[in-house]
């Protein structure tokens, strides 16, 4: 069986490619697909310790048995957020497209202090 | 009806015809042209002051002849009314007693002679309805002044006089000189308001009512009384923090400055830029005397402080001195008598200060005659001499004005005291009454106060005298030898010539009273004082009774100083001096009289070119240096180097927020890790 530290090494991996290519891409769709990266490296280590520190059962005042799946609801949040996210970043990105006819991270400078 | 309730009248008249001049004056000289308009004008104008007269009258005629209930009060409606845990009450209401009978008669009497005075003396003016609008709104407010029933109303007239008189000093405003004059009364009375009004609050405060006497008839003082009894058999208050003693100095205060007294005076003389019968019924008659009138009607505060009475008589003897010293250096014949008014006043002062209230308000009934006239017949001459007002330009006026002189020579005598004229009976009244002040003030000071009254009576007769010297009894007819523009304005035949009927008849009128004015007051014994009970009179005051040769010594010795005076001038000013002629530069006391010992200067430096340079200071330092640079600039400067520091921060490129983001990142991570490493 695969460890938990194997998981959670390539949840690093994962997330350190995401930071990279933040930083380095200029083409905001590329962007988008490095924060993607980043939120599912995160959503990767929800899960792995999910699996392996499970949270301890618990009883509810009716004595049945409770399980707690607050890592793995934690991942489906996180997904529904980025989705939003894409949505409305996407549309920006539409938006200043039509506007400049081309879209480059670096070009966007005009709140320039 | 009762004839009393109409007392409105009074001030209510006069008040009409203020409406009528100030909205259809103008539209009635452009409608009727302009001789028959300012006729219709004049007449309109006068009439409700000589009605207002008549109404004073018939006051008297049906005043209460009980000598000790003498005072009611017609309350026309409620003016002013708190409810708080101080109630404050202030009716509209005036008061009938013989002292506001005797203001009145002044005011309308004299008043009214003056409005037709003005008629002939305004009648080639452009701006004669606005001059008589003012007029008679002068009247409104001096009546509602002196009938007043309380502090309150009676500061409203206080204002308003004062209001008039600066818009009537200052009526040919073109003239920048006048206009200045006219802030400078102003000014100036504000100092003396200023006392006045921490009187009022400080009687309210003590007394918890404003009012003279309560509503209702015939009712005596006797509360009042009883609350200053208090005041002054109150053992636990020192002397310093008793209102027994500020009451009436600050009270004072607020004399001063209507009376032209003390400190104070220096915005009368300047006064005088306004039109003659200004002078004569304003700054001579009787907004001037409010002050005395005041200290008259509060007498009782001012018998509650002996202190009080000393500052009062020795401002009145020092100012009566002083600014008879000054009119010796003037040549300015309505400046003389301006300064002579001042003088005049502070005798009036001095009687009040030695507790001879009645003897003051005679001074005030008598001067208002004499003062009148003189003024009146000073604003003849100018007419006559076309506006010229130096009387080293004039000369041998007699011959030409002989009805003006005539008259004038009248007001002369009665100012300077030769009796039996007006002057002679209240000043000797005066004089005799400090003389007897010992009780109240020690023997010494009042033989001191005594000495300095009876000095000024014989300068008083000096000027008075170097006055009409110059004027009209000088033989040299200086005006002859003036440029010839000036030459040319005085007529056809280059001489001045005596003014109209409408200018005469008043002052023949006044010669009148002033002749006759002081005996019928005085002859039987103390005949004024007597009608003048309980508005005023000894009421604690106690004096001692001069044995009979002191009163005859004291008496002659009045009338020596009057002639010695007047035999002194006349010898004098037999010829115009040779120091004191025209292009002759003013040399040793007289020039320093003339420009009032320095003291005008001194204030001027202090308080105008002093005041200026303070407020330029505070405007270098304080409003430029501290508030613009530091305050306003300072924090707009503050947030302007705070942001060029953080500017570059703000890049622009989203990668460097991001790079920087990830450092922070790291270096928070990495300090959560260095901890738990380090635990």
């Amino acid at each position: 069986m695969v460890p938990l530290s194997g998981y959670l090494t390539l949840s690093a991996i994962l997330f350190t490619i995401g930071v990279i290519g933040v930083i380095i891409k200029r083409n905001p769709i590329v962007v988008f697909m490095c924060i993607e990266l980043m939120l599912n490296a995160v959503n990767l280590t929800f899960l792995a310790f999910a699996r392996y520190h499970p949270a301890p059962l618990a009883h509810d005042l009716a004595g049945r048995t409770e399980v707690y799946l607050a890592g793995q609801m934690y991942v489906v949040f996180v997904m529904a957020v980025a989705a939003a996210e894409v949505a409305v970043g996407l549309g920006i990105i539409m938006a200043i497209f039509r506007l400049r006819k081309k879209v480059d991270v670096d070009d966007m400078n005009i709140l320039r202090g | 009806m009762d004839p009393l309730q109409l007392v409105w009248l009074v001030p209510g008249l006069p008040l009409i015809g203020f409406l009528f001049q100030a909205f259809f004056g103008k539209a009635i000289v452009a409608k009727l042209g302009d001789a028959a308009g300012k006729k219709v004008l004049g007449f309109a104008a006068v009439l409700p002051v000589f009605a207002g007269f008549a109404i004073t009258l018939i006051l008297w005629a049906n005043l209460p002849t009980n000598t000790e209930t003498r005072a009611v009060v017609a309350t026309l409606f409620d003016w002013l009314s708190i409810n708080d845990i101080h109630p404050l009450k202030v009716p509209f209401e005036f008061l009938i007693d013989p002292l506001s009978i005797v203001m009145c008669m002044i005011v309308t009497g004299v008043g009214g002679l003056i409005h037709l005075y003005a008629t002939g003396y305004m009648a080639d003016d452009k701006d004669y309805p606005r001059f008589f609008t003012y007029f008679n709104l002068f009247i409104v407010f001096m009546l509602t002044l002196v009938l007043a029933n309380n502090l309150v109303l009676m500061f409203v007239g206080w204002e308003g006089v004062g209001l008039c008189s600066y818009l009537l000093i200052g009526f040919w405003y073109k003239n920048v000189a006048n206009a200045k004059a006219a802030n400078k009364a102003f000014i100036v009375n504000r100092i003396g308001d200023w006392g006045f009004m921490l009187g009022i609050f400080l009687v309210f405060a003590v007394f918890n009512s404003v009012s003279f006497y309560p509503s209702g008839h015939n009712l005596d003082r006797s509360i009042l009384m009883e609350a200053a009894d208090r005041l002054t058999n109150n053992p636990g208050l020192p002397m310093v923090a008793n209102p027994a003693l500020w009451i009436p100095l600050l009270l004072f205060v607020g004399a001063m400055g209507k009376s032209a007294q003390g400190p104070l005076y220096l915005w009368l003389p300047d006064a005088m830029a306004g039109p003659t019968p200004v002078s004569a019924l304003i700054h001579a008659a009787t907004m001037v005397t409010a002050g005395v009138f005041m200290v008259c009607r509060l007498h009782i505060f001012f018998e509650l402080s002996q202190i009080a009475m000393l500052v009062v008589a020795c401002v009145g003897a020092f100012t009566a001195f002083f600014a008879a010293t000054i009119a010796f250096g003037q040549f300015d014949i309505k400046r003389v008598l301006a300064y002579s008014t001042v003088s005049q006043l502070g005798y009036m002062f001095l009687a009040c200060g030695v507790g001879a209230f009645g003897s003051g308000m005679f001074h005030v009934v008598t001067h208002s005659f004499f003062k009148a006239l003189l003024f009146l017949g000073s604003g003849a001459v100018i007419l006559a001499m076309s506006h010229e007002q130096d009387m080293r330009k004039y000369g041998n006026l007699s011959k030409y004005l002989p009805i003006t002189y005539r008259t004038m020579f009248w007001g002369w005598l009665a100012i300077a005291g030769i009796p039996p004229l007006a002057g002679f009976w209240s000043k000797d009244e005066i004089l005799s009454h400090t003389y007897a002040s010992g009780f109240l003030h020690g023997q010494g000071m009042a033989v001191f106060l005594y000495s300095v009254g009876l000095i000024t009576a014989v300068m008083t007769a000096g000027y008075m005298t170097r006055m009409m010297k110059m004027t009209f009894l000088q033989t040299d007819e200086r005006w002859r030898k003036l440029p010839e523009p000036h030459h040319h304005e005085l007529g056809p035949q280059h001489e001045p010539h005596e003014v109209g009927r409408a200018m005469t008849t008043p002052l023949i009128i006044l010669a009148l009273l002033s002749i006759v004015g002081g005996a019928a007051l005085a002859i039987g014994p103390h005949l004024f004082e007597t009608f003048t009970h309980p508005s005023i009179g000894l009421s604690l005051m106690k004096p001692t009774e001069l044995p009979g040769g002191t009163e005859a010594l004291l008496i002659g010795l009045s009338i020596a100083g009057a002639v010695i005076g007047l035999v002194l001038a006349l010898r004098n000013y037999k010829t115009q001096p040779a120091d004191q002629g025209l292009g002759v530069p003013v040399r040793g006391w007289r020039a320093l009289a003339e420009k009032q010992w320095g003291y005008d200067g001194a204030m001027y430096r202090t308080f105008v070119t002093g005041g200026g340079n303070f407020a330029t200071l505070v405007w270098r330092w304080i409003d430029a240096g501290i508030i613009d640079k530091v305050l306003v600039n300072g924090i707009a400067k503050l947030i302007e180097t705070v942001g060029v520091l953080l500017r570059p921060f703000q890049s622009g490129f989203v990668r460097g927020y991001a790079f920087t983001m990830l450092i922070g990142v790291v270096a928070i991570i990495g300090w959560v890790f260095l901890k738990a490493v380090v635990r």
